[in-house]
C-alpha cells in the first residue's frame, strides 16, 4: 500500500503536508544544492514588503537553550525585485510556492498583494500579521481581532490566490484571532510565529540582540505551539498549518494529532538542512507501517479521554 | 575575495583524531574525501557537535589543513563554550555531520606580488591552510611575511611548521614573553609606518578576533591597503538563507556566511 500524503487548502493540492517556514529558507535557492526541493509539499518565502528592507543592525540572532532568538527585521528585496529576481527560480520548481507578505499598514499589505496578483509560479499567499520584530506594524495587526480582521479582509478583496493568515502567539487568545480571520475569508491559518523573548549578556550588562527583544523559535517553543494548535482546532473549520520547533517526524505527527493538517519546518532547516525531506519520508514510512491510507486520517486524532 | 559556483553538500565525516595542543586548543582530523577535495583556503564548514537539541545550532570552523590524497581535513579550534567543549571530547571512530564548503575564499596573489598575512590567535587556522596552498602552488616563500600575535606564549602554536616554510615571521605576545610585547596590530602598524612593510605590489590578508580586524580595517582605509579579512559572526543557517549573520558594509548589510566570510577590509564597518 502506498499511503496518500496529499492534502489540500481550498482548491490547491499539495503532494504532502510538509512546508518550509518563512524566513528560514530564503527564496528557496540556497537549499537547492542540498536537498531536492521538489520533494517538499511547498516552499514559503521570506516575508516580502512593498519596498526593500535592510533589516536590523547586528547582532540579529543568538542561541538559547534548545532554541534561538532572532530579530532580523524583515530583511527582503521588496516585491518588485522579488518578482523579477526571485520568482523565476521558484516558478521552475514542481512544488507549491507560497509567498509570505508583510506590511506596516493595511495599505502596504494590499499594495504588495496587488503586485503579486496573477503572477505565474505563485500558488498561495501567507499573510504575516504576526512579526514580533517590526515596531511600526506586523504584530499590531495580529494582536487585535479588529485589525487582524481588517487586514485579512482587505487582502482577500485584492487577490485571487488562497490566503493563509499567519498568527502570532503573543496574544491572550490565539483561537479568537483564528476565528476572526476565518470570518474575514482566510482559507487557512498557520501558527505559530515566534514568541517574544530576550537574552542578556550578563558580563557586559547588554542585551544580546541589537533590537533588545527578538523572536524565540526551535524545540523550546514546541509545547506552546502544540497547545495553540490544539486550542485553535477546537474553534475553526479552515485547515490549520502547525509549526514551532518541529525537528523530526514524530514532532510533525504530534502536530497532526493536535489538529494541524499541514506543518512547517523553520529552525529545523538550520540544524539539519535535510530535516524537511526526512520528515516527508518519515511520514510516508509511518503511514505504511501503521497501514494508514491517508495522512489526513490522523488529523485531530488526539485522544482526550 | 573569490567565489565560484560551489555546490554545498552535506556529508558524514569520520573522526580520525582529536589532539589537544594545550588545555583550550584542539585539532580535529576528519576523513571526508568530498570536502578535502572541495575546500579552498577561507572556506568553512558548519557542523553539528551533538545529536541532541542542546546546544541546538551548528558551529562554524575554518578549514585548517587539507590532505586531498588522504581524503582528510583538519580543524583547529579553541574551547570557548559548550559546543566547542563537546567537540573536544569527540572520539576517533565517531561520525560527524558536516555542511560544506561554505562561503567565499581568499583570492590569490600574482606570482610577482608580495603578501603580508596577519593572524591573531585562532586566526592562524585558515591562514595556515592558505600558506600551505600557496607554497604548494610554488609561490615564492621569500615574498611572504606573516605577523602572528597571541595573548600568551603557550598559544603560539605551529611555530615549527611555520619556520620550516622559510617565510618572514614577526611574533607578538601581549605579555611580551616572546617577540614584540603588545598586540599584533601595533607591531603591524609600526612596521608599516617605518616602511619595512611595503605597500606597492603587496596583497594583505588578516584573520583574528573582531577588535583586531577592526584595527586592520581602520588601517586599510587610512592607507588604502587592499586587505582581505575573514570575519566571524553567529550563523544560524550558514548558507545565506536567514540573514542572521550580517555585517555592516559601505554597500549595506552583507551576509558573512555567503557574501563572506572574506571581505575587503575597506568595505566593512565594524564596531
Ligand atoms: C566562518 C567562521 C569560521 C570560524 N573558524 C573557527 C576556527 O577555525 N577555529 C575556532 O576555534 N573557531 C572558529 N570560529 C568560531 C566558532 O564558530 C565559535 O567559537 C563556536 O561557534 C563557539 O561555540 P560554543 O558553543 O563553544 O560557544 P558558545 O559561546 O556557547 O556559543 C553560543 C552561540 O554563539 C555562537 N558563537 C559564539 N562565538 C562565536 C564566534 N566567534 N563565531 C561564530 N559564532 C559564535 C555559537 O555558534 C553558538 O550558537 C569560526 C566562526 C565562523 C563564523
Ligand atoms: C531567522 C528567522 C527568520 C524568520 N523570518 C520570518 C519572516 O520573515 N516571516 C514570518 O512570517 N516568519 C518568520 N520567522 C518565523 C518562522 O517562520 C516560524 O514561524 C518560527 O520560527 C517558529 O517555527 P520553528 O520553531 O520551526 O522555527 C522567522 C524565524 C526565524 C528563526
Ligand atoms: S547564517 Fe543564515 S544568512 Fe548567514
Amino acid at each position: 500500500m502506498i499511503p496518500d500524503l496529499s492534502v489540500g487548502i481550498g482548491k490547491i493540492k499539495f503532494s504532502n503536508p510538509v512546508l518550509v517556514a518563512s524566513g528560514t529558507f530564503g527564496y528557496g535557492e540556497e537549499y537547492g544544492s542540498i536537498i531536492d526541493l521538489n520533494k517538499l509539499g511547498g516552499i514559503i518565502t521570506k516575508s516580502i514588503t512593498f519596498n526593500p528592507r535592510e533589516g536590523h543592525p547586528p547582532p540579529r540572532t543568538c542561541e538559547t537553550p534548545s532554541g534561538m532568538l532572532n530579530a532580523i527585521g524583515l530583511t527582503n528585496v521588496g516585491v518588485k525585485r522579488f518578482i523579477k529576481e526571485k520568482l523565476p527560480f521558484l516558478r521552475r520548481l514542481r512544488t507549491r510556492i507560497i509567498v509570505n507578505v508583510a506590511g506596516s499598514t493595511v495599505e502596504e499589505y494590499v499594495e504588495v498583494v496587488r503586485k503579486l496578483e496573477g503572477k505565474k509560479g505563485i500558488d498561495l499567499l501567507e499573510i504575516n500579521i504576526s512579526c514580533p520584530n517590526v515596531k511600526e506594524g506586523g504584530i499590531a495587526f495580529g494582536s487585535k481581532p479588529e485589525s487582524a480582521y481588517k487586514c485579512i479582509k482587505a487582502v482577500k478583496e485584492n487577490t485571487s490566490f488562497p490566503v493563509i493568515a499567519k498568527l502570532s502567539p503573543n496574544v491572550s487568545d490565539i483561537a479568537e484571532i483564528a476565528l476572526v480571520v476565518e470570518e474575514a475569508g482566510a482559507d487557512a491559518v498557520s501558527l505559530i510565529n515566534t514568541l517574544v523573548g530576550m537574552a542578556i549578556d550578563f558580563e557586559n550588562k547588554k542585551p544580546r540582540l541589537s533590537n533588545v527583544t527578538g523572536g524565540l523559535s526551535g524545540p523550546a517553543v514546541k509545547p506552546v505551539a502544540l497547545a495553540m494548535v490544539w486550542k485553535t482546532a477546537q474553534k475553526v473549520k479552515i485547515p490549520i498549518i502547525g509549526l514551532g520547533g518541529i525537528m523530526n517526524t514524530q514532532d510533525a505527527l504530534e502536530f497532526l494529532l493536535a489538529g494541524a493538517s499541514m506543518i512547517q519546518i523553520g529552525t529545523g532547516n538550520f540544524v539539519d538542512p535535510e530535516c524537511s525531506v526526512k520528515i516527508v519520508e518519515g511520514l510516508k514510512k509511518y503511514c505504511e507501517e501503521k497501514r494508514i491510507k491517508r495522512i489526513g486520517n490522523l488529523v485531530g486524532k488526539l485522544k482526550t479521554k | 575575495m573569490r567565489t565560484k559556483k560551489i555546490m554545498i553538500h552535506k556529508d558524514e565525516g569520520l573522526i580520525l583524531s582529536v589532539e589537544s595542543l594545550n588545555e583550550k586548543l584542539f585539532k580535529l582530523k576528519i576523513y571526508s574525501p568530498v570536502f578535502s577535495l572541495m575546500a579552498m583556503p577561507g572556506n568553512f564548514c558548519h557542523l553539528k557537535v551533538n545529536e541532541e537539541s542542546f546546544p541546538l545550532l551548528r558551529r562554524a570552523f575554518s578549514f585548517h589543513r587539507v590532505e586531498k590524497d588522504k581524503g582528510t581535513f583538519e580543524l583547529l579550534f579553541k574551547v570557548v563554550g559548550l559546543g566547542t567543549e563537546l567537540l573536544s571530547r569527540k572520539n576517533p571512530g565517531e561520525k560527524i555531520d558536516l555542511l560544506a564548503p561554505l562561503g567565499n575564499f581568499f583570492s590569490f596573489p600574482r606570482k610577482d606580488e608580495k603578501i603580508v598575512l596577519s593572524a591573531g590567535g585562532m586566526g592562524i587556522a585558515p591562514l595556515l591552510f592558505f600558506l600551505n596552498y600557496l607554497l604548494e602552488k610554488k609561490f615564492n616563500p621569500e615574498r611572504i611575511t606573516l605577523f602572528f600575535g597571541v595573548k600568551k606564549e603557550k598559544e603560539l602554536i605551529l611555530l615549527d611548521e611555520l619556520s620550516a616554510m622559510r617565510i618572514k615571521i614577526h611574533l607578538a605576545t601581549e605579555d611580551g614573553t616572546i617577540g614584540f610585547k603588545g598586540r599584533i596590530t601595533e607591531l603591524f602598524y609600526q612596521e608599516l609606518k617605518e616602511r619595512r612593510v611595503k605597500l606597492k605590489n603587496t596583497m594583505f590578508y588578516a584573520c583574528g578576533p573582531t577588535p583586531m580586524l577592526k584595527k586592520i580595517s581602520d588601517i586599510s582605509k587610512k592607507h588604502n591597503l587592499y586587505c582581505q579579512i575573514s570575519l566571524e559572526n553567529h550563523m544560524p543557517c550558514g548558507i545565506g538563507a536567514c540573514f542572521g549573520c550580517v555585517v555592516k558594509t559601505i554597500n549595506g548589510y552583507k551576509r558573512v556566511c555567503k557574501d563572506g566570510p572574506v571581505f575587503d577590509a575597506r568595505e566593512v564597518i565594524l564596531d
